[in-house]
């Protein structure tokens, strides 16, 4: 509409211009007459070598390396190139946005100006509440001539990726999860020799158990050496399997979040982890071992890519018959809203 | 409706994904924005005056307007800037410029009337007319006077403009306010120069572009702020930037370009000097034309009929602006055979009294004891003479036919006419130079001139005798006469444009005195008691007068016998009969002189016109000498000569420390602004929390490093703006990447989180901050 008043104001101008001309036959209302004329199609030309010409590419820029953190700001940079002259004071990019991990998506338009020989980059900050694999894709744009009179559309399918890491929660995850899942002996444990390990019973001392294997309480209460029966795990690796469950996207997140911080916190102790999530696609387990943080970070990138499943049981379902050997292993999965981190033993 | 910093939120684009409130704190230079909508604005001031100006062929200082108009063009827009300096501005420009209009009114008076003196001029010889409604230019350098009436009108369009354009970019009103008063030279087919074309065309089109681009202004949505994105649209989410210099000077730069190939293309294929070879014209222009020529002369009166419509001069009355009315139709219809290349008059009024102040004459046959000169002795004398054989003697017939007037015109020396006003056949006898012979004094009735012909008003002698004084000393009554007409035609200019006797001024000593120059009425006037002062018997007459280039161009009538209209001598042998048609173009006025020999006389007293000269000095030369205080040169006549230099130099001087205390008070005014925002801030920081304070400080340190820093403006969180500042530092004493997180922590306690820092946290930062950044 906007568009239909410029164009009827202008006819109107120069219909005064013409009879201004007819009227006077003034030098400088030819002039006005030619640039009336010509304005227009000038305008119409150098938006269509515009049109003709620009391009878009989309790019990610993280605060923290190549990754992006959840709840905090990332960044996407759309640069439009224009190779020509020309420059246009409004160019609407029509931009969807989405979260390819969790499902979501949504569309935004930008309004930005194209400089002549440069185009324009346009640095859009982002606040990812739920982790996963951002998309950003300039699905259009919308060219203005100069003189405002049309938009020229030339479609794009230029796409730009942003993995988003979940936050860490350092002071829950030590409290929680360990409360949770019954590893304080563990911790206590970790404390000493940093060495994680697991009670497996507890008996009756039979000679040449070691001191400190006795647990001093229950043999003062019963009157009898009582030991804990301990089984390392140092040396065969601690499993952490998350499900992918999208159910909810709150509980996912919470998954995802505890997850990561779980197995951020076990990698700062030193401690070798293997992370396991059942690929749907695949229809078999993604076993990564994790020994730093940044391992960490590329085996979420990595998983950002599966597709979620509705099944809150699916990952632990497949254990016993895709990995009859593993005994036990840490399930994280999510009910009633919160995370569960559960020592689950196989079979 | 402009947000609040505070009410800003994120904007949710889908489940999980938020669009960053931080998109609204990224910045744009305002003020370069400004600068452009200042350019646009020089462009379109500056450009229309210079394409009236130009059109109309008018002197002024260019360099300085072009300097002052863009200087004012830019500091106009400029106070746009922010709200306070945009009321406080406007108020003190608006002080100051009211006190210098004051100040130099005279000049631009002068200035505007000078515009509109030479605009009626050029309107006069567009019309083929004589317009004496001409206005007094109390000053005569229009040199000077027409700068500082640009200057004037350029600064009030500066003004004015900057609120359409600088505002909303109302380019339609631009167009009006500027392109208005330029129709009148176009409508007199008069055209400007193509720099003030491309000027006025440049600005309006940078001005539609950008109004077209709809990012233009700030003001209009968010209010006076730098930001540089907004969101818009309700239903649909969009995010739309408010402005951009760089796209504004590209598109800017494409408009211009775009004007200037069309008018420099336009210009080499179709000149304005032969745009319009072969142009008719147009019939609905022409029929403009009489009701603008009337309006010019006659001004709106003029469609009333309230002036006088006699054609030609027969009034006695002088001065006033519109006592006869000029339409150049034609009033009369002479016809008769050429005898010699002198000028003929056709006498319609003989004045004898002169009545100062009323200023004008009494008719003759209305004054007591005079004599009827219609009765003319002269003309029995020279029949006389003519039917004796006097060899230099001749008759003539001439035939008036009176198309407009009521009054009986007829030539020097008629002997007989019919009664008819309309159709006059005149029997007349000229005295050709070489007719010598002596008039008879017993064809006078009575006295051949009367005391009333040789009197003087009290009110006049004074004026009269200055002159008398500077005359020399004439003996005869010959030289008398000639060495007025000598006197005049050295020190008296003919001018059309003498400008309106002022109120309860008399109009002969206005003119002996103060005008020093004026057209046939002024001079005749002023001769009249001249003469009657040094005893020469003296009348006013007016009437018409017909030069020999119009006889040229008269049309012969065939069939006619050369022996019917003429007989005796000639200088010019034997011609056909031609018909002039006099207009209101041919009314003159001039002196009758009374002598023995050839008793009552047409005198021509009116001086050749001349080229006025200006006396124009170049306008740095009187810049120069208005710097220069070196005082006085000694030389008193030089001394008095440059007296109205002086005056002038005075006056630029005091208009350079006008301009000058208008910088100065705009620095002291941004001065007092900054100071007042300092203030301000002081104030906060004092009341602030520890939280508050650190955050201020922390703030106020990037902001200072932010302007000489482009990159460190892309930073806009805590993190990457100390990662940043931070990356190049190099120390064995501390490790600055924990120093940093620590500062870090305490700057995101502070300014994210309800727990107060401590006083140890607050000079950590701040300390830190001091070494490092």
């Amino acid at each position: 509409m906007e568009n239909i008043f410029r164009a009827v104001g202008y006819a109107i101008l120069l219909a005064i211009n013409i009879i201004g001309y007819w009227f006077l036959h003034s030098h400088f209302h030819f002039i006005v007459l030619v640039i009336m004329v010509l304005a227009p199609v000038f305008s119409a030309l150098t938006a269509l070598h515009l049109r003709s010409k620009i391009t878009a590419q989309v790019s990610s820029d993280c605060l923290k390396g190549e990754y992006g953190v959840q709840n905090q700001e990332s960044f996407f940079t759309i640069k439009l190139n224009n190779p020509t002259w020309w420059t246009s004071l409004d160019v609407k990019l029509l931009v969807e946005m989405g979260n390819e991990f969790f499902g979501t998506s949504g569309s935004l338009t930008f309004s930005v100006p194209v400089y002549s020989k440069k185009g324009y980059e346009l640095k859009v900050p982002l606040v990812a509440d739920l982790p996963g694999r951002l998309t950003l894709t300039v699905k259009r744009v919308k060219i203005k001539d100069l003189m405002g009179f049309f938009f020229l559309k030339k479609n794009m399918d230029s796409k730009g990726e942003l993995i988003v890491l979940p936050e860490l929660i350092k002071q829950e995850i030590s409290d929680k999860t360990y409360f949770e899942s019954g590893m304080l002996e563990s911790e206590e444990s970790s404390k000493k020799g940093n060495d994680f390990s697991d009670v497996q019973e507890i008996r009756e001392y039979i000679p040449g158990d070691k001191l400190m294997s006795i647990h001093w309480k229950l043999s003062a209460k019963r009157d009898i050496l009582m030991v804990k029966d301990r089984v390392s795990m140092s040396d065969k690796q601690l499993v952490v399997v998350p499900e992918l469950c999208n159910a909810s996207h709150y509980e996912l997140n919470t998954i995802l979040v505890t997850t990561y911080s779980l197995i951020h916190t076990l990698v700062k102790d030193k401690l070798n982890v293997r992370l396991m999530y059942w690929s749907k696609n695949r229809f078999e387990y993604e076993d990564v071992r994790i020994d730093y943080v940044e391992a960490l970070d590329a085996a979420f990138a990595k998983m950002f890519y599966e597709e979620c499943y509705k099944n809150m049981d699916e990952a632990s379902s497949h254990m016993a018959l895709v990995h009859p050997e593993m005994k036990s292993y840490l399930h994280v999965s999510a009910s009633g809203g919160s995370a569960m981190v559960i020592v689950r033993e196989n079979g | 409706m402009a947000k609040n910093k505070d009410t800003i939120k994120d904007l949710s684009l889908c489940e999980g994904i938020k669009l960053s409130k931080s998109i609204y704190e990224t910045k744009e230079n305002r003020l370069l924005t400004l600068l452009i909508k200042g350019f646009i604005v020089y462009l379109l001031a500056m450009g229309s005056i210079g394409f009236y100006l130009s059109a109309l062929y008018i002197e002024y200082n260019q360099v300085l307007c072009h300097v002052v108009i863009f200087v004012m063009a830019i500091f106009s827009a400029m106070l746009y800037y922010r709200l306070l300096t945009e009321n406080a501005g406007y108020l003190v420009v608006l002080f100051l410029f009211m006190v210098l209009v004051y100040k130099f009114r005279t000049y631009i008076n002068s200035g505007f009337y000078a515009i509109v003196n030479i605009t009626t001029d050029s309107a006069a010889q567009f019309f083929n007319i004589d317009i004496q409604r001409l206005y007094v230019e109390q000053i005569e350098n229009r040199y000077v006077t027409v700068t500082f009436a640009v200057l004037f009108i350029g600064i009030v369009l500066d003004i004015f403009l900057n609120v359409y354009i600088s505002r909303r970019m109302q380019y339609v009103t631009a167009i009006f306010a500027v392109m208005g008063l330029n129709m009148i030279p176009l409508y007199l087919v008069a055209e400007p120069d193509a720099m003030y074309t491309i000027m006025v065309l440049g600005g309006m089109a940078m001005a539609y572009v950008f109004k077209s681009g709809r990012h233009y202004s700030p003001q209009v949505s968010i209010k006076r702020d730098d930001v540089k994105f907004k969101e818009k649209g309700k239903k649909k989410k969009e995010i739309a930037y408010v402005y951009d210099i760089k796209a504004m000077i590209n598109a800017g730069i494409i408009a211009l370009a775009f004007v200037i190939a069309v008018v420099a293309s336009v210009n080499a294929f179709k000149p304005k000097d032969t745009f319009n070879v072969g142009y008719k014209g147009n019939k609905y222009k022409e029929l403009t034309m009489a009701a603008v020529s009337t309006i010019l002369m006659d001004g709106l009166s003029g469609f009333f009929k309230m002036s006088e419509d006699v054609g030609g001069l027969e009034s006695g009355r002088l001065g006033q602006v519109s006592t006869i009315r000029l339409d150049y139709e034609t009033d009369l219809v002479v016809q008769f055979t050429p005898y010699n290349t002198e000028r003929i008059y056709l006498k319609g009024f003989t004045g004898v009294k002169y009545n100062p102040y009323a200023n004008n004459w009494t008719r003759m046959g209305e004054v007591k004891d005079t004599v009827d000169s219609f009765s003319c002795p002269e003309a029995e004398s020279l029949k006389y003479a003519y039917e004796d054989g006097y060899p230099y003697a001749s008759m003539a017939i001439m035939k008036i036919d009176n198309v407009e007037s009521d009054v009986v015109y007829r030539p020097y020396y008629f002997y007989s006419a019919d009664t008819n006003k309309r159709f006059l056949d005149i029997t007349y006898y000229p005295r050709l130079a070489d007719n010598t012979y002596f008039i008879k004094g017993e064809f006078y009735e009575g006295n051949a001139y009367t005391e009333a012909d040789l009197y003087v008003p009290e009110a006049n002698i004074e004026a009269v005798d200055m002159i008398i004084d500077q005359l020399g000393d004439p003996i005869t009554d010959e030289d008398i006469v000639q060495s007025l007409i000598d006197f005049y035609q050295e020190n008296y200019p003919y001018t059309i444009k003498p400008g309106k006797t002022p109120y309860r001024k008399d109009f002969v000593n206005d003119f002996l005195v103060e005008k020093k120059k004026g057209y046939c009425s002024y001079f005749a006037s002023a001769a009249v008691l001249i003469y009657r002062r040094m005893g020469i018997p003296a009348r006013y007459v007016e009437g018409y007068a017909i030069d020999i280039d119009q006889i040229y161009n008269g049309t012969p009538i065939e069939g006619a016998e050369f022996e019917n209209y003429y007989s005796g001598y000639t200088e010019l042998g034997e011609t056909a009969l031609v018909s002039v048609e006099v207009t209101d173009a041919d009314a003159h006025a001039w002196v009758e002189v009374f002598n023995m020999q050839y008793g009552w006389h047409p005198v021509e007293v009116t001086p050749y016109a001349t080229l006025e000269e200006d006396d124009q000095e170049d306008f740095w030369d009187m810049f120069a000498d208005m710097m220069d205080d070196s005082g006085d040169t000694g030389d008193d006549a030089v001394e008095n000569a440059m007296g109205v230099n002086k005056v002038v130099n005075k006056l630029v001087k005091n208009a350079v420390y006008g301009v000058g205390a208008i910088i100065l008070i705009a620095i002291l005014g941004l001065l007092g602004i900054k100071l007042f925002v300092y203030g301000k801030n002081l104030l906060l920081f004092i009341k602030a929390d520890i939280n508050d304070r650190l955050v201020f400080k922390y703030q106020s340190i990037i902001k200072k490093l932010r302007k000489r820093d482009k990159e460190l403006r892309e930073k806009l969180n805590y993190r990457e703006q100390l990662q940043y500042l931070t990356k190049d530092i190099v120390t064995e004493q501390e490790d600055i990447e924990k120093s940093r997180e620590k500062v870090l922590a305490i700057l995101e306690k502070a300014g994210f989180s309800q727990d107060m820092i401590s006083e140890t946290e607050y000079k950590y930062v701040t300390d830190w901050c001091k070494e490092h950044l």
